[in-house]
């Protein structure tokens, strides 16, 4: 139960959203999973539309054991650019998996098995679970998003 | 949990909330229900807030820590000691804080 009464200045509850690419977002999810626990975190952007859009709420767990593989959606730290990003598996490789957003035209490139920090383990809209893209399905979405056959 | 927090008693971070300094500013997620969530609730301290959980270290009873901010600060051991018995106890409430083991 939540103590009652009004909060001290001294301790303040945050407003406002962090931004998905923020920093911010990257090393306050980083050191949730380092304790192994999952993640919760409102995601921004359209590069996995239709099967996350902007707005929704995902969980995000600590990488799996054994590693995820082709069609799962993960959060992994672009190679180039450093920056969070939240994309589908849509090749293995040898030195890691190639990446992808669901409504993006190009692949991420090939992304080192270190840069995934977690795998999306469940998406809500307007407070209801999203049920399309993480199932058996995602093998299909892979498939289909690899192929630039997903994006407009 | 009605348990008063003591100025004799040495205090130090939960295991079930994660704090980073971001940007400047110190956050704080408690891990509720096992899930660190953004969506529900996220804190932040301010100035004096900050200083007094940094010295959270488990080691430094809260009189020890008012001496040290008095020193620091230059400011009154009254008034601190309100402060940090406050923050203490809103943040041992939500169990952001636990009593460290005595040695």
């Amino acid at each position: 139960m939540k103590p009652q009464g009004p909060e001290p200045a001294l301790l303040l509850k945050k407003e406002g959203e962090l931004s998905l690419s923020g920093p911010a977002l990257k090393e306050l999810m980083q050191a949730v999973l380092r304790k192994n626990v999952p993640f919760r975190f409102r995601a921004r952007g359209f590069s996995m539309a239709p099967f996350i859009k902007d707005g929704d709420v995902l969980t995000v767990s600590p990488v799996p054991d054994p590693p995820p593989g082709l069609g799962d959606v993960a959060a992994f730290l672009h190679p180039i650019s450093g920056r969070l990003a939240v994309h589908r598996i849509v090749a293995r490789k040898k030195s890691g998996y190639r990446m992808k957003g669901d409504g993006m035209d190009a692949a991420d490139g090939l992304v080192p098995r270190a840069n995934i920090i977690g795998i999306i383990r469940k998406v809500e809209r307007n407070g209801h679970r999203v049920l399309l893209g993480l199932g058996p399905e995602r093998f299909l979405i892979a498939f289909l998003s690899g192929r630039g056959l997903l994006s407009h | 949990m009605n348990k008063k927090v003591s100025l004799d008693v040495a205090y130090v971070p939960s295991e079930d909330v994660v704090a980073r300094v971001i940007e400047g500013e110190l956050i704080i997620v408690p891990l509720t229900a096992g899930i660190g969530d953004l969506e529900d609730e996220l804190y932040t301290l301010n100035e004096t807030g900050k200083a007094i959980w940094n010295l959270m270290d488990g080691k430094m009873t809260l009189k020890t820590v008012v001496r040290k901010l008095s020193a620091e600060f230059e400011a009154p051991e009254d008034a601190l000691e309100r402060d940090v018995l406050g923050l203490v106890t809103e943040l041992y409430q939500r169990r952001m804080l636990v009593e460290a083991p005595r040695s």
